[in-house]
């Protein structure tokens, strides 16, 4: 079937989306201390973006499938169809808050920037890209009916997330405050705080989430064929990475030093 | 007779009056412990305590097996959240150094705020609308089916079936509206004399902006209690997408009503409905449970609003193509796509200000850095759209009753349904014209004044289709009540429509910018695009959802007492509001001239809120007494009529096929769907 390439293409294919989101990271990083160009910068993550969006959290799948189940809507095919829309919704909506948040930064802050550790926040995006190569292939996994590979991704996600968590809120804070950056002095500072706590606050909803989408894989309760909860647990998941890739630029990139 | 068995409404009674004193006195004693003075007759505690007594009558008219319902449940675990959330921040402050555990109202704010906020999720849990998602992270699995049980108890249980959760909210939305009104009767009666009577400029504040806001949360509801109902119905599906996250975003909105109106306990606020900092900054505790209480109301839109989108694009019977589809269910799609996303920015926006309050993050202090204009924009990126999700429901319903009563298609469909689309999406890009006085930079006044009135066309379209619609139709002699609130409605949003692009074009809206005319002119608006078509459909489905057909001659004293003094009253205001009355003021100087308007205005405000008393009125005598009636009561052709009344649970037997135009009235031959 076409449909289901062979999970050595499927692989492959995560390491190569990967790769050039790694490379775009770093190229990102190497513009910022050059040039600082704003466009060059939002270029380079709206290409991550859409890399993310189309190949690790397949929005095509969005209206595809379901002719052929349209029939049986008792089925479990045409329920996550179902299901899968309304999960983009609400990660539709969620987006709008964090584009307020977006919005709320610039009219702070307009081409400025707060004087964060530009090194510190490269090395905490990466834990964040990296969670997101093994939730691809934790999915891949997952849809070969590889339970025990599936298990091993899903761990080593979980647990950079929880990384990623502890450098934001345990040394980034940190840090930043020693640096003056202190949510009560100025609205800036307090911008960055609110932009860097709300996205914790969904990386903990994420990690909660995979937690238990872990345990019920360990019941049996999912097989190739179905596991809707594996999918949306990534998709969310991923959706958490695309948000950081705007939030990097904006906090740590783009802007003259305050 | 034994006491005991008296019967339910003596005991209610008995109960009620009960529950009035010791909520109204117990509020009173509270602020005498944080202001030191006693006044028996204190506003905000009588309101407060009309709260208390609805607990109470209901308790005492039901008897022990009240409190098992699935709403006293929840308000009782809601408020031992309150409590226990309140004293684990005392807690944690107690710890911290320089910091002093309790304040004014008993806890300090942060501990108001947690407590308000783990409040509203313990109601969750203890009304039981979080059951089934714990067992489903628990890896067990729950039936499929579910089962309510007879009678009035269902509906005051977490029900999954999209009829029942319906009329919850249409419930729940005429209860806020009947609280709206009252607050806006209380502060009138003050206004109908300059000089102030018997209210202090606090109360008044928080009533005017309790006003608007129960209000607007009353709309919400109420356009969320129509489309539940109706759209699964007109979809030919048996409920909606997703029956467990409908329940939730119906409960959800309970607390937070609960927590609007508790502002009031808590010192109130002086902001109005916006809630603008810097002066929010300022106003007593009562704005965080405003603003919490918002921003748990948003959820209940977000999520509604995605299961709607979801449920449309999914569950549509056979041969529903896009142009096929009701009119009300393009306006409902159109309307939910605001709510799912825009609700998020007046949701951001109050987050930000109860952060600034709570821990002192200065996003709209200007001394450091903060800008207060931001605010406006966040809040406004909402609150512009969101008249759109006021009306649009209420426009569908417009166009999908005239062809009914005039029995000729509807004129233009396809604008019809893509007007309602267009609305949404270039409602999305006017905001700003509230802040055209506000100090924002100069340069995008004149942008937004062009986007504001490029809305007007395709609103336009919609007038020109009704027109057109009515035009050379046999009008019925006597018309009956939903067809006359229909007409009303389109004549009252004219008025609205016409009073807006003064206050969209810049030069003039310097001069109309807060005065009463805004004000005359957005009740028009709401009234013409919501309250009289709300109505219309009360009226007309009525039938459909309880086998009852409301009293003809109540419903006609209640339309031809609303609706003159309803006109009357917004043009007046829009009169004085020209003659210079400020919005938003509790006083006023006599010397301007229009007390003798004032008069008029509060005594209109009360003919308005008779009629809508003799609407109840009718709704109990209807419910009580009213003959059964199951058949197709106007002689529809949608779905929906083409069963006996009431609804079964999961809707029809078998589904239906959609095989012609749905508003092809009068076309001999036509059909629109197969059953
Ligand atoms: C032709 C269509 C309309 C135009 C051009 C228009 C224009 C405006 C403008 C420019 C304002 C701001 C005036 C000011 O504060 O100085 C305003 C206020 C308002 N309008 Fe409209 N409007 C239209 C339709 C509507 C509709 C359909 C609704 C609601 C269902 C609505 C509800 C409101 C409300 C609630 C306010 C007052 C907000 C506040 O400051 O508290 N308007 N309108
Ligand atoms: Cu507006």
């Amino acid at each position: 079937m076409e449909h289901h390439q062979n999970s050595g293409n499927l692989l492959r294919q995560g390491v190569n989306v990967f790769i050039i989101l790694a490379v775009l990271t770093a190229l990102e990083f190497a513009v910022a201390v050059t040039s600082a160009s704003m466009l060059l910068l939002v270029t380079m993550a709206i290409i991550k973006a859409g890399l993310v969006l189309w190949n690790y959290m397949h929005v095509s799948k969005l209206g595809g499938e379901d002719e052929g189940h349209e029939d049986d809507r008792e089925s479990y095919a045409f329920k996550t169809e179902t299901n899968r829309l309304g999960l983009w919704l609400f990660l539709l909506s969620d987006a709008f808050l964090f584009a307020g948040l977006l919005v709320t930064r610039f009219n702070l802050m307009g081409l400025t920037r707060l004087p964060l550790n530009q090194t510190l926040g490269l090395v905490v995006t990466s834990v964040l890209l990296i969670s997101s190569f093994f939730m691809n292939r934790a999915e891949v996994q997952m849809s070969q009916g590889n339970k025990k590979g599936f298990t091993t991704n899903i761990v080593i996600t979980i647990a950079l997330g929880v990384v990623f968590l502890l450098g934001v809120l345990g040394v980034e804070w940190r840090l930043a405050a020693a640096e003056g950056v202190i949510a009560s002095a100025n609205a800036a500072s307090a911008a960055f705080y609110m932009m860097t706590g709300m996205h914790a606050f969904h990386v903990l909803t994420g990690v909660i989430f995979l937690l238990i989408v872990l345990r019920n894989t360990g019941k049996g309760l999912y097989n190739e064929e179905k596991h809707w909860p594996v999918e949306a647990a990534t998709v969310y998941w991923h959706f958490i990475d695309l948000v950081w890739i705007f939030f990097y630029p904006a906090l740590y990139l783009i802007g003259r030093l305050m | 007779m034994n006491r005991l068995t008296q019967p339910g409404w003596v005991r209610g009674l008995l109960s009620l009056v009960f529950g009035l004193a010791l909520g109204s006195q117990g509020l009173a004693f509270l602020q005498f412990l944080a202001t030191k003075t006693y006044n028996p007759f204190d506003v905000g505690s009588w309101v407060l305590g009309s709260v208390v007594a609805a607990l109470t009558f209901f308790a005492g008219a039901g008897g022990k097996k009240v409190f098992h319902l699935a709403l006293m449940r929840g308000l009782g675990w809601q408020f031992l959240g309150t409590l226990a959330g309140g004293f684990l921040a005392e807690f944690l402050r107690a710890l911290l150094p320089d910091m002093e555990p309790f304040g004014k109202f008993g806890f300090s704010e942060p501990a108001w705020v947690l407590g308000a906020i783990v409040g509203a999720v313990s109601f969750l849990a203890g009304a039981g609308v979080l059951t089934d998602w714990f067992k489903w992270a628990k890896g067990e699995s729950t039936p499929e089916h579910h089962h309510d049980p007879d009678g009035w108890e269902k509906y005051f249980g977490v029900s999954l079936d999209h009829k029942v959760i319906g009329v919850q909210y249409t419930f729940t939305s005429l209860l806020l509206l009947s609280y709206g009104g009252l607050f806006a009767l209380l502060f009138r009666t003050e206004l109908a004399k300059s000089g102030m009577q018997f209210l202090d400029l606090n109360v008044y504040n928080t009533l005017m902006g309790l006003h608007g806001m129960v209000m607007i949360v009353s709309i919400l509801l109420g356009i969320a209690g129509v489309m539940n109902y109706l759209v699964p119905l007109l979809l030919g599906a048996p409920d909606m997408a997703f029956p467990r996250i409908n329940a939730f975003s119906f409960w959800i909105a309970v607390p937070a009503a609960v927590l609007l109106l508790s502002s009031m306990a808590l010192g109130g606020f002086d902001t109005g409905w916006t809630g603008y900092p810097p002066l929010a900054l300022r106003a007593p505790v009562g704005i965080q449970m405003f603003y919490v209480g918002v921003w748990v109301a948003g959820w209940s839109s977000i999520l509604g609003a995605l299961n709607l989108i979801v449920s449309v694009l999914r569950l549509r019977a056979k041969g529903m193509t896009a142009f096929k589809m009701p009119i009300f269910v393009w306006a409902a799609v159109a309307t939910s796509i605001i709510s799912l996303t825009a609700t998020q920015m007046i949701g951001l926006a109050f987050q930000l200000v109860i952060f600034q309050r709570v821990v002192g993050m200065p996003f709209f202090d200007a001394a450091k850095g903060g800008n207060p204009i931001l605010f406006q924009h966040l809040f406004w990126f909402y609150s512009h759209p969101v008249v759109y999700v006021f009306i649009l429901p209420g426009l569908g319903i417009i166009s999908e009753l005239l062809p009914v009563f005039l029995r000729k298609p509807l004129f233009g469909y396809k604008w019809i349904a893509m007007s309602s689309l267009a609305i949404a999406l270039v409602g999305f890009l006017v905001w700003a014209h509230h802040m055209f006085a506000s100090g924002m930079n100069e340069y995008l006044r004149v942008p937004f004044m062009y986007s504001t009135l490029l809305v007007a066309v395709p609103t336009g379209v919609k007038f020109f289709s009704w027109v057109a619609t009515i035009w050379q139709a046999k009008i019925p002699r006597d018309m009956p009540t939903p067809l006359l609130f229909v007409f009303a409605g389109i004549f009252v949003f004219l008025l609205g429509g016409l009073s807006g692009p003064p206050n969209a074009t810049v030069s003039t809206d310097l001069h109309l910018t807060d005065t009463y005319f805004i004000v005359g002119h957005f009740h028009d608006t709401m009234f013409g695009g919501y309250v009289f078509p709300f109505f219309a459909a009360l009226y007309y489905w009525f039938p459909k959802v309880f086998a009852k057909r409301l009293d003809e001659k109540l419903g006609k004293i209640h339309f031809w007492l609303m609706t003159p003094s309803f006109i009357f009253l917004t043009l007046g205001m829009m009169k004085i509001g020209l003659l210079g009355m400020r919005r938003r003021i509790a006083d006023y100087d006599p010397a301007l001239g229009f007390d003798i308007w004032h008069l008029l205005l509060t005594i209109s405000a009360y003919l308005v809120a008779a009629s809508v008393l003799i609407f109840f009125i009718n709704v109990y005598k209807t419910l009580k007494n009213g003959e059964p009636v199951t058949g197709n009561v106007w002689n529809s052709r949608s779905p929906e009529w083409q069963v006996p009344s009431p609804m079964p649970a999961y809707n029809y037997d078998r589904p239906f096929e959609v095989v012609g135009e749905p508003y092809d009235y009068g076309v001999p031959g036509s059909t629109y769907v197969k059953m």
